[in-house]
């Protein structure tokens, strides 16, 4: 469950393993420029200044450049972080755009770490165990 | 006459399969050929259901943007008119043998002012259209998913919209059916242009911006139900649209913009009003410029102008 900070907003949302920057942030209701949101453009992208992600799908060298892919930008459509993650935007800040999705997003975030610091919580039973 | 169309657009994809996949899947093109080039880049041809001539789309593997546009000329000798207009306009011309594209015959290529490639050819192999000639039915009964039946036109940009204007009509004989200018005033610039050799309201369409780059290149369709229900599609197969369905005040189209799984953006654009070479064209001025292109928001999106591949 990797969370992705955003000081500038004092914000930390919660992501779905394997969910890109960008969709995360939407699902969250948070909204910011993006573009084709395929990779192709270059429009969204941001700074990781702490954590690790990677991209899944291939990217194209004229979006993201050799200097680019070891320098913490972070081509957010495309991006999956690795770890927990924090990021800074450039020119244009992530505004909340729905409140509503934001509660849901803090929820499921809490819910999450609450069952990670729950000493031996019973995970998936052996194959063949009842539930309930 | 010259050029009569865009023959073929070839275009760079990140990643076959997903490119296959909407290319094929959700825009319905027919599958023509595939090869790898020597550089060992994975190339796939296609053509819409109403072409007959072998591709009108060509993808290539690695990279995003266009690699070049092929334009058909009428008549063989076509070709040769257009090498000396090219000539004489100042370009730099080289000649393309047959088979330098597969299924394509001899012809030229240069590089224009906006520093896209364009290919002038005659010959291409016949395919035939999906219906045939012969008493034919009105569309295929199989369609893919859009099922688009052609290739259209496309938008490129360039850091001198006037020079590349002045190219399209001297050497391809095109003429603008809509141009948008900064002002009505004898000085002013001229910051976009929609041109066509024939009746088609645009074959190619340039705006002020960087060097070499694809706006979008667009698929046709009949009506309004058909760009509907092309949006419809794009949901179903979470195609990211970039805005519609909507209309172009400029051409009078209606169309939904997208992107494929590269980033490139394509188009589905229905309508548009006939062209003729004696039609006053029509002048946007900037400050119109959101009416011009989004004729329902009235305002350009902020990816307008900003995302390009």
């Amino acid at each position: 469950m990797p969370t992705l900070s955003i000081p500038a907003l004092d914000e930390v949302v919660y992501l779905e393993p394997g969910e890109t920057v960008l969709s995360g942030l939407y699902k969250a209701g948070f909204s910011y420029t993006v573009g084709c949101r395929r990779g192709g453009c270059g429009i969204c992208k941001l700074d990781v200044i702490e954590g690790s992600f990677s991209y899944e799908r291939p990217v194209a060298d004229t979006v993201i450049s050799t200097d680019e892919r070891t320098d913490g930008t972070c081509l957010s459509c495309r991006a999956i972080p690795e770890s927990n993650i924090t990021i800074q935007m450039r020119e244009y800040e992530v505004r909340l755009v729905n409140p509503l999705l934001r509660q849901i997003n803090e929820k499921a975030r809490l819910r999450a770490e609450a069952l990670a610091a729950a000493p031996d919580t019973p995970t998936t039973p052996d194959a063949g165990a009842g539930d309930d | 006459m010259g050029v009569m169309r865009m023959g073929y657009a070839h275009v760079k994809v990140t990643d076959m399969t997903e490119a296959k996949n909407h290319y094929n899947g959700t825009m319905g093109l027919y599958e023509t050929h595939s090869d790898v080039t020597p550089d060992g880049a994975k190339r796939v041809f296609y053509k819409g259901w109403d072409e007959w001539d072998h591709h009108s789309v060509v993808l290539e593997e690695g990279g995003v943007g266009v690699v070049k546009y092929g334009w058909k000329v009428e008549h063989e000798a076509d070709i040769d008119d257009i090498e000396a207009k090219a000539r004489t306009f100042g370009l730099t011309v080289e000649r393309m043998s047959k088979g330098d594209n597969p299924e394509i015959g001899d012809g030229i290529r240069f590089v224009t002012p906006s520093e896209h490639v364009f290919e002038v050819y005659h010959q291409a192999t016949a395919v035939g259209t999906e219906v045939g000639t012969h008493n034919p039915e009105v569309f295929p009964r199989h369609l893919v998913g859009i099922g688009v039946p052609a290739l259209d036109h496309s938008l490129i940009t360039t850091g001198d919209v006037g020079t590349m204007e002045r190219m399209l009509s001297d050497v391809f004989g095109f003429y603008a059916t809509e141009r948008v200018q900064t002002s009505l005033d004898d000085d002013h610039e001229c910051v976009g242009t929609w041109m066509t050799s024939n009746n088609q309201i645009h074959q190619m369409a340039v705006i002020g911006g960087p060097q070499g780059k694809l706006h979008h290149f667009a698929f046709r369709l009949e009506d309004w139900n058909s760009v509907g229900r092309a949006a419809d599609l794009m949901t179903m197969d979470d195609v990211p649209i970039d805005i519609g369905p909507t209309r172009h005040g400029i051409t009078r189209g209606q169309t939904v913009y997208f992107f494929d799984p590269s980033g490139n953006r394509n188009e589905v654009f229905a309508g548009g009003y006939l062209a003729f070479p004696d039609r006053p064209t029509n002048v946007w001025t900037v400050d119109q410029l959101g009416k011009g292109i989004f004729y329902h928001d009235r305002e350009l999106n902020e990816r307008f102008t900003t995302v390009l591949t």
